[in-house]
C-alpha cells in the first residue's frame, strides 16, 4: 500500500492527537494471560467449519481456559479464526446454558421434566420398539450430523441398519455437500477430492465459484491470499459469484452472473478451451470419455463440440447477465487452461442447487479437458462446511444410500460384505435405500415416521421452508429424541432431550475436506450428567434388544461391551470401522489407528493401508502412481495415473454433457427478486454455539438482508430500515444493509439467526436436486418491502423453558 | 427496548434535578471539563466541545429520535455538560441514520451526510488487536461490520488498517470488537480528535 508523505504526516498527526486524549498503549490481553496460565495443553481439532484446523486446548484446574493453533499442522500452520479461538467458552463448566440432565415430556405442549439416564434410555428404547412393532421397521429414523464424530455416526448407523433393519439413516450433509458427492462419483468415479490443501501453495490460478471462502473458511483463505500476495503477477484469482463478497478482494477477475446461470458460463468456458485448442489432448485420450444422459451413453468428442456450440461466450454472456461479457469468459477460460496449475474451489453456491450435481460435473469437465488434475497445484476441490461431513458421514455411511467405506446399499455384494463383517445374518440390512433428508421430514409430516432420533443438528432451523417441516416435528404422534449440548429450535420440538459431551469432553476422530482424519482426546469433563453419544447408543441398543426380543441388536454392540466410554469405547469402534470396514476400500484407513493419530501433529490422509505409510502422513494426491499406494495396487497398465474409483468400471474420468438449467423458482412479477443465503465469519450455521459466545454475538448480533444500492433506491429502502422479505412459503422482517454485495435483482440474507422473524429458512425453497437430493437453498424468488424505519433489535438465542 | 429509551420527559426531570444538585456543587474539575473522551462521543455533526455546552439547549430531541437508543445524556455529575447528548460506542454505537442532525433546532448538530460525519477516528491498538499482536489469529470483525468497508477500514494482508479520510467514527467497529482489555477499552477505539479543534471566533 503506497503512502504519500502528506498522508503519512496527516496520519501521524491523528495518532498524536489520539495519544493526547488518552489512548491506552501496551496492555496485556486477558486471553494471553490465560494462555500462559494453563496447566496443560491438549491437541485436537476445531469443532466448527470443515477446514480441520488443529489446535490445542489449555486446561487449568480441570477447566478449559484457552485455545491456540498448532503451528506444525499442515492444515492451518497455527492460524485460527476468532470462532476457533473462542469456542473453549462452551466447554465443561464454562457455559451456564449447557444441557446437563436428560429431559422428558410425554406431550409436546408440556414442560420438560428432569429424569435419570436409566429412565431416558428406557423411554427411548420403548418408543422406538413400539414404533417398530406397530408400524414396521421403516417407521423409525436417525437424522445425524456432519459434526458428530466418526465413531458416533458409525455406531448409530450400525444399530439402525443392522439392528433395527432400516436404512432411514440420514444427516445434515445431505443439505450441504450431497451434490459434491454426486459430482465426484459421476465425474471421477470416487468420492472426495483428489488433492490436498498443499495445492494452495502451488496453484497458479484459483477458480473460486459459489464460495465466500474469506468468511466461510477464513484460515484456508489466508493460504490462498498468501499465495496471491507473494506472486501478484504469476497467480491469477477468478471469483465467480452473483454476489461480491470479501473473497473478491483478492480477485483479478470477478464474474458476477445472475443466480442459476453458471452452468451456461461453465459450458462457455469449455467452449473457449476447445475453440482455442487449449485442451490437453494426451490427457483426454488416455484418461477420459464423454457421456450424456441418464443412461450414461458414451458419445464422441465431436458430439461434445456440437453440444457446446449452444454455449458460445456471446450466447452465454446473454444468459448470464450481471457483468458477464464474452471477453470475460474467454479470459477466465484462458487463465484456467494455460496456468501451471489451476485449482477450483467451491462450496454451497454450487452444491445447494436443483442442478447441483450438474454444476459440479461442469467444473470437473474443465479440469479433465485441460488436464488440470493430479499435478502440483491442479485440483478440482470442493470445500466442506462441517468438520466431519467427509470423515463421518460420507465415509462412515451416514446417508440413506451408503454403507461404511463408500459402499452402496443397493449393491448386494457390498451389503453382504458389511453384514458379514458385522457378524449379523445375511439379509439383515434392507436392500432398498431409506428416505433421503427431505423425504424423511416429509414422511414425518405425513406421520409415516413415528420415532426419530436427531443428533447434533437443528433441522427446525436448517431445513429449507422449515415452517412446513416444523409442523411435522411438532406432531404428538411423532416421538422425537434430540441429543445435543444446547437448547435449539429443534429441542423445542422434542419429547426427550439427552445432554451430550462436547468436543474435548469425549474422544473421537474428525475427517476434514482433504481426506484427513484427526483425533481429539478428552481433556475436560462434560458438565452435569452429559455423556458421550457412543455410550448413549450402546446402552440404548442393549435395551432395544430386550424390548424387541432381538439378539442381533445386542450382537451389533457386543464388541464394545464393558469398554470405558471416554477412550476405550470410541477406540474399539474406530478399530472395527477402520480395520474391518475400510479394508481394501478406496478410503483404506487401516494405518490410521489411534496410536498413529496421536503421534502426528495433523493426522493422516487416506488411503493409508499400513501404519508405516500412515506415519508419513498418508496420501496427498490420489490416483498417482508412486504417491497413492492404491494406484500402484490397482494399476492395469503403465500409465502414471490410475483412476481406480469404484463407481467407474472403465476406470476413466467422465466428461458430461450437461445443459444450462435455471433454478426451479424464477423471479416473476409477484416475486421479482432472487433470494440467496449464506454465512458470516462470526457465526457458524444455526449459531447455537457461536451465538452463545458473547464476543461473537456482539460482532454480529442479528441477521440482515443485503440489498444492492440500485434496488434499494428503487424501493425507497435506506440502510437500517426494516424490510420484509416474502416468498411463496414464508416471510422474514430484517434490517437492511445497502451495499454492493449482491448483484442487481438479488437479495442476500444470513441464515444463522434463531429469532423467528429472522430465520430465513422459513422463506427458502424446499425443492431438491433429483440426483443428489440436496435442496435448493441458494436460489428462490422473493419480494421485498420496507415496513418501517430503523428499529433497535435484540440478539436472540433459544433458552430452555423450565 | 422501550424501557431503555430515554424520553424527553425523563430528560427534563434529570436536568431539573441537576440544577438542584448544581447549587450544592458537583466536583469542580468535572463540572467544567468535557465528558467527551475515548469511545464517549458526540452525535454526528456536533460543533467543537469548546462551544458545545453553550450552543446545546438540552432539548433532548436527538435523544428521543435516535431509533437505536445510542444517544444518552450525562447526568448532573457532569456539571455544565448535563443533558447534552453523548454516545458511548462500547454500549450502543451510532448507526448513522442521521435522524438526530435533522431534528436539532440549534445547529449544535449540523445537517451533514453519513459520509461527512466525523465523530472521531478509529484507532487500532496494535498491542491488543489479536490480528496485529498474535501472528496466528485471524479476526476481521471491525472490517466486516464497518459501514464503509473497504474505504474506512481496509485489510492489508488480512490485518485491519483504518483510513482516516473515510472513517466517520461511528464506533460500530469498537462495539463489535471481540477483544476487551482490562481498562474496558477495545482493540479498536474511537478517539474524538475532531471534538477539540479550536474554534475560530
Amino acid at each position: 500500500m503506497g503512502l504519500s508523505r502528506r498522508e503519512f504526516l496527516k496520519r501521524t498527526a491523528a495518532l498524536t492527537a489520539a495519544s493526547y486524549v488518552g489512548m491506552n498503549l501496551p496492555v496485556s490481553l486477558e486471553g494471553e494471560a490465560q494462555a500462559a496460565d494453563a496447566d496443560s495443553w491438549h491437541p485436537g481439532t476445531c469443532r466448527l467449519c470443515g477446514s480441520g484446523c488443529r489446535l490445542e486446548l489449555g486446561v487449568k484446574n480441570g477447566q478449559a481456559v484457552a485455545l491456540r493453533g498448532i503451528s506444525k499442522s499442515r492444515t492451518n500452520f497455527g492460524y485460527l479464526c476468532m470462532k476457533g479461538m473462542l469456542f473453549y467458552k462452551l466447554m465443561g463448566q464454562n457455559h451456564p446454558e449447557r444441557l446437563k440432565k436428560p429431559l422428558y415430556r410425554a406431550k409436546k405442549d408440556q414442560p420438560f421434566k428432569e429424569i435419570s439416564w436409566d429412565e431416558a434410555l428406557d423411554i427411548a428404547a420403548k418408543e422406538f420398539a413400539k414404533a417398530v412393532k406397530a408400524h414396521g421397521n421403516n417407521s423409525v429414523a436417525y437424522y445425524g450430523s456432519g459434526q458428530a464424530l466418526t465413531e458416533e455416526t458409525y455406531i448409530f448407523q450400525k444399530i439402525m441398519r443392522g439392528g433395527l433393519q432400516t436404512n432411514n439413516v440420514e444427516g445434515n450433509p445431505r443439505l450441504c455437500m450431497a451434490s459434491a458427492v454426486g459430482g465426484y462419483l459421476t465425474s471421477f468415479g470416487a468420492d472426495e477430492p483428489i488433492g490436498s490443501y498443499d495445492n494452495f501453495e502451488r496453484a497458479s490460478c484459483f477458480f473460486i465459484i459459489g464460495s465466500n471462502t474469506a468468511e466461510a473458511h477464513p484460515v484456508l483463505f489466508r493460504r490462498i491470499m498468501r499465495r496471491k500476495m507473494d506472486n501478484r503477477d504469476r497467480v491469477k484469482v477468478i471469483n465467480a459469484d452473483p454476489r461480491i463478497s470479501p473473497t473478491s478482494r483478492i480477485s483479478d477477475l470477478d464474474l458476477v452472473f445472475e443466480p442459476g446461470t453458471d452452468l451456461a458460463m461453465l459450458n462457455a468456458m469449455a467452449y473457449v478451451i476447445i475453440e482455442e485448442k487449449l485442451y490437453d489432448e494426451d490427457f483426454l485420450k488416455n484418461y477420459s470419455v464423454f457421456r450424456k444422459g441418464k443412461d450414461k451413453k458414451q458419445v464422441s468428442f465431436e458430439e461434445y463440440k456440437k453440444f457446446l456450440s449452444a454455449y458460445t461466450p456471446e450466447k452465454a454472456a446473454q444468459i448470464c447477465g450481471g457483468n458477464i461479457t464474452a471477453e470475460k469468459i474467454r479470459t477466465a477460460a484462458r487463465w484456467f487452461a494455460t496456468s501451471e496449475g489451476t485449482m477450483s474451489i467451491w462450496t454451497m453456491g454450487i452444491n445447494q442447487r436443483s442442478r447441483g450435481v450438474w454444476a459440479n460435473n461442469l467444473i470437473h469437465n474443465l479440469h479433465i479437458l485441460t488436464g488440470q488434475l493430479c499435478r502440483p497445484g491442479a485440483d478440482s476441490f470442493s470445500l466442506t462446511g462441517q468438520p466431519n461431513a467427509c470423515g463421518g458421514v460420507r465415509e462412515g455411511g451416514g446417508l440413506c444410500h451408503i454403507l461404511p467405506a463408500h459402499r452402496l446399499v443397493k449393491k448386494d455384494k457390498l451389503r453382504h460384505q458389511v453384514e458379514k463383517l458385522w457378524g449379523i445374518p445375511q439379509g439383515r440390512i434392507p436392500p432398498k435405500p431409506g428416505y433421503h433428508t427431505m423425504a424423511m421430514f416429509e414422511a414425518v409430516n405425513q406421520g409415516k415416521i413415528k420415532a426419530i432420533w436427531i443428533n447434533c443438528t437443528s433441522p427446525a432451523q436448517s431445513l429449507p421452508n422449515c415452517d412446513k417441516y416444523i409442523k411435522g416435528m411438532a406432531r404428538d404422534d411423532v416421538f422425537m429424541v434430540v441429543t445435543d449440548i444446547f437448547p435449539t429450535r429443534t429441542t423445542e420440538l422434542a419429547n426427550l432431550i439427552m445432554p451430550t459431551a462436547f468436543i474435548f469432553e469425549k474422544t473421537g476422530v474428525y475427517g476434514c475436506t482433504e481426506r484427513r482424519s484427526q483425533l481429539t482426546r478428552k481433556a475436560v469433563d462434560a458438565p452435569g450428567d452429559a455423556r458421550p453419544e457412543v455410550w448413549i447408543v450402546r446402552e440404548w441398543a442393549l435395551r432395544l434388544s430386550k424390548e424387541l426380543n432381538d439378539p442381533v441388536i445386542k450382537k451389533c454392540v457386543e464388541p464394545f461391551m464393558g469398554k470405558e466410554p471416554d477412550y476405550e469405547l470410541p477406540k474399539a469402534i474406530w478399530d472395527e470401522y477402520t480395520q474391518k470396514l475400510t479394508k481394501d476400500r478406496d478410503n483404506d484407513l487401516r494405518g490410521a489407528t489411534y496410536e498413529v493419530l496421536e503421534q502426528l501433529p495433523d493426522g493422516v490422509q487416506w488411503p493409508a493401508p499400513t501404519k508405516e505409510f500412515a506415519l508419513k502422513g498418508g496420501t496427498d494426491i490420489k490416483f498417482v502412481r508412486g504417491i497413492d499406494p492404491l494406484a500402484d495396487k490397482h494399476a492395469k497398465n503403465e500409465m502414471p495415473y490410475q483412476f481406480y474409483g469404484p463407481a467407474h468400471p472403465d476406470k476413466k474420468l467422465w466428461i458430461w454433457l450437461r445443459p444450462q438449467k435455471g433454478p426451479q423458482e424464477m423471479p416473476d412479477a409477484h416475486y421479482p427478486f432472487y433470494l440467496s443465503t449464506g454465512r458470516v465469519i462470526d457465526h457458524w450455521h444455526t449459531s447455537s454455539m457461536t451465538g452463545r459466545i458473547p464476543e461473537l454475538m456482539r460482532a454480529n448480533p442479528y441477521a440482515f438482508v443485503e440489498i444492492n444500492p440500485k434496488d434499494a433506491e428503487k424501493m425507497g429502502i435506506k440502510p437500517g430500515d426494516m424490510v420484509e422479505v416474502t416468498s411463496r412459503r414464508g416471510r422474514n422482517i430484517l434490517p437492511a444493509k445497502v451495499y454492493v454485495g449482491p448483484c442487481e435483482g438479488m437479495v442476500f440474507v444470513y441464515w444463522h439467526d434463531m429469532y423467528s422473524d429472522r430465520m430465513i429458512n422459513r422463506v427458502t425453497n424446499d425443492v431438491w436436486d433429483p440426483g443428489s437430493k440436496e435442496p435448493e437453498f441458494k436460489i428462490c424468488a422473493c419480494r421485498i418491502k420496507k415496513v418501517s424505519g430503523p428499529k433497535p433489535l435484540k440478539p436472540f438465542i433459544v433458552q430452555m423453558k423450565s | 427496548m422501550a424501557e431503555n429509551r430515554f424520553t424527553r420527559r425523563a430528560l427534563l426531570k434529570a436536568i431539573a434535578a441537576g440544577a438542584a444538585v448544581a447549587v450544592m456543587g458537583p466536583a469542580p474539575g468535572r463540572a467544567l471539563s468535557s465528558p467527551v473522551t475515548t469511545n464517549i462521543l458526540r452525535p454526528p455533526g456536533a460543533v467543537p466541545e469548546e462551544i458545545f455546552p453553550a450552543k446545546c439547549i438540552r432539548c433532548g430531541r436527538c435523544v428521543e429520535v435516535c431509533p437505536y437508543g445510542s444517544i444518552r445524556p450525562p447526568d448532573v455529575r457532569d456539571g455544565i455538560f448535563a443533558g447534552t447528548p453523548l454516545i458511548d460506542v462500547t454500549k450502543i454505537p451510532c448507526y448513522l441514520c442521521m435522524k438526530c442532525v435533522e431534528v436539532c433546532p440549534t445547529g449544535t448538530l449540523s445537517r451533514i451526510s453519513q459520509k461527512e460525519t466525523r465523530m472521531g477516528l478509529a484507532v487500532i491498538d496494535k498491542h491488543s488487536c489479536v490480528t496485529w499482536n498474535q501472528e496466528l489469529a485471524l479476526c476481521r470483525t471491525c472490517y466486516n461490520v464497518c459501514p464503509f468497508k473497504e474505504k474506512a477500514i481496509k485489510l492489508d494482508q488480512l490485518r485491519p488498517v483504518v483510513i482516516e479520510d473515510f472513517c466517520t467514527g461511528c464506533g460500530i467497529c469498537t462495539h463489535g470488537c471481540p477483544i476487551t482489555v482490562k481498562s474496558g477499552r477495545k482493540a479498536i477505539n474511537i478517539q474524538p480528535i475532531y471534538a477539540f479543534k479550536p474554534v475560530k471566533w
